[in-house]
């Protein structure tokens, strides 16, 4: 069964490049290219996976998720963004999004976390586990109460992550079921958020993130 | 550009506000400019009506003399007229208020004047100018006796009416041209952001397009402007240029640029350089230069892990992999750049490869 997926993109080049891309595997249901567009379509369509830009006009891809997930629990976001700003991943992590990739990976690793979020996993590009780490780094030393700290094991998953790895072969690595990786890094995205708003403005001040 | 307060006199953004005004919308005007309640500019237009009928003239006069908030400015003749009904407004309230005539000339004098002098240009300044000084001359002739009139009260006179009617005009120039220069500001910013996109952006358009048919160089170009662009649109606040980030960030780049294969390019932290950490530096370049150039992946990932205690860097390529054992003897490149340089600066290098791929990883620890 094809995955049904919406794209949400305000730039009709991206759109068709992804639509080609990932046409002949999934099943691309809907395009939108703002906020206002997307809300209803998401809502009708009731999608397995919409792609998300973390960037539109008429508000971040965060005011998607915020407004459609109460409704469709069952819709799951994959950002893609071609921006390295960590307020905008601290952002659509935050609203719910199971993953982040930037706009630069390729088909081929797409369709697997298109796949891999339909299947409610996270999805972690590198430099998103290179952010994660960056910010649970002094949540060991300065005990923060809100964002509880890594585990030895999560970070060791996340340290590979940001190597290149993939969940297979990090799971080779450590001697560990493919599905036990998932489970390390959904529980990190849970870390993140769970914490508070105020909790993550004042950790990404302090880191001086923003 | 806004004040909390503004100087009633000079009100600046002074518009009927029909919309929302009960008649023609002055007192909605006024209370907007001077951000009060309409309804207290309402009770004191009807209660300076009572003084004499001073509140229904003053209302028609500036009935004549406002333009609506869209609307263009009424004639010349129009707000001249306004002018006058407000100037007779004053002068019934002053003596509505049980002023004396010696009083009430003066200020109403002077009240045009400074109503004349909200214009930009000369001549209504001038002519503004010259009624207040008039005004205070005619007040001080009629109110000090025949001996206190000396040179020095005259003086000062002039010198009070010159405040008076210059200093809303003086604030109204000073608010204009704090606008003019936020505007000047803005657009410096803008032909600084054209003259980047420019410099790089447009530059590389041209190259992709020229060169259209190698794919490899237009993906390196590509590549390229996008760490130049992101460079500059989201600097990191986290390294400050000079520290072991920004050196793996060019040594990335350099590779990338040298042997057309994209390096993506992970760190957490910072360290500040020093000779050791710079070894570092060397021996990662290099490991990124033999991915590029032997292993036949398209691309290479690299992390930089600034720990409390070591640096650690992993570079890491999906290509054919290679025998460690059978490439020694020549491998100059892994045996001396890499092996011998993190030695000497008192680190370790390890290598893995198999047919996914290779790794190579640098430790070094942050206390010699």
């Amino acid at each position: 069964m094809k995955r049904r997926v919406v794209l949400v993109d305000d730039h009709d080049l991206f759109r068709a490049g992804v639509r080609s891309e990932l046409g002949d595997v999934v099943e691309i249901v809907g395009e939108a290219g703002s906020v206002a567009e997307a809300v209803p379509l998401i809502r009708e369509l009731d999608p397995d996976v919409v792609l998300l830009d973390v960037h539109l006009p008429d508000g971040g891809g965060h005011a998607v998720i915020a407004q459609v997930a109460p409704e469709r629990p069952g819709v799951r976001f994959l950002a893609l963004s071609v921006s390295d700003a960590a307020e905008d991943v601290i952002d659509v992590i935050r609203a719910g999004a199971r993953g982040y990739v930037t706009k630069s990976i390729s088909g081929a690793d797409l369709i697997d976390a298109v796949r891999r979020t339909a299947d409610g996993d996270a999805v972690f590009s590198p430099r998103l586990a290179g952010f994660v780490l960056d910010a649970f780094r002094s949540g060991e030393a300065a005990v923060d109460p809100e964002l509880d700290t890594l585990t030895a094991r999560e970070r060791e998953v996340l340290q590979l992550i940001a190597r290149g790895y993939r969940y297979k072969e990090i799971a080779a690595r450590l001697h560990l079921s493919v599905k036990t990786v998932e489970t390390h890094v959904s529980a990190v995205l849970r870390k993140l958020q769970l914490s508070n708003r105020h909790e993550l403005t004042r950790w990404a001040a302090e880191r001086r993130l923003i | 550009m806004s004040s909390p307060y503004r100087l009633p006199l000079a009100l600046p953004g002074l518009r009927r506000a029909e919309g929302d005004g009960a008649i023609a919308g002055v007192c909605a005007g006024i209370a907007r400019s001077l951000r009060v309640d309409a309804t207290l500019v309402r009770l004191t237009f009807a209660l300076l009506a009572f003084a004499g009928g001073a509140g229904v003239a003053a209302y028609a006069g500036a009935w004549l003399a406002l333009a609506t908030e869209n609307g263009p400015r009424p004639s010349p003749r129009r707000r001249l007229l306004g002018y006058a009904a407000l100037a007779v407004a004053g002068a019934i309230a002053l003596r509505g208020f049980g002023f004396s005539d010696s009083l009430i000339w003066p200020a109403t004098l002077c009240g045009a004047g400074i109503l004349l002098a909200r214009g930009r240009s000369g001549i209504p300044v001038v002519v503004g100018l010259s009624l207040a000084v008039l005004g205070v001359i005619v007040f001080v002739d009629q109110n000090a006796s025949g001996n206190g009139r000396d040179a020095a009260f005259e003086s000062s006179a002039v010198a009070i009416a010159l405040l008076l009617v210059l200093g809303p005009w003086a604030w109204r120039l000073a608010a204009e041209r704090d606008a003019e220069r936020t505007a000047r500001i803005r657009s410096q910013e803008r032909s600084e952001m054209a003259a980047r996109v420019h410099d790089s952006v447009l530059q590389t358009l041209a190259l992709v397009q020229r060169e259209a048919g190698d794919s490899r160089r237009v993906a390196a170009l590509a590549r390229r402007q996008e760490r130049e662009l992101r460079a500059w649109l989201y600097p990191d606040p986290r390294t400050d240029g000079a520290g072991l980030a920004s050196a793996m960030d060019a040594a990335a780049t350099e590779v990338e640029e040298l042997h057309g294969v994209p390096v993506e390019l992970v760190r957490t932290g910072d360290v500040p350089l020093d000779d050791r950490l710079e070894a570092l530096v060397l021996a990662a370049r290099e490991a990124m230069a033999n991915a590029a150039q032997h292993s036949g992946a398209d691309q290479i990932s690299a992390f930089v892990d600034v720990g409390e205690d070591e640096v650690a860097i992993f570079v890491r390529d999906r290509g054919g992999g290679f025998d460690p054992e059978a490439v020694a003897v020549d491998a100059h490149g892994i045996a001396e750049s890499i092996r011998g340089r993190m030695t000497r600066a008192g680190g370790t290098a390890a290598l893995t490869s198999s047919t996914d791929g290779t790794e190579v990883e640098l430790r070094l620890g942050r206390h010699a």
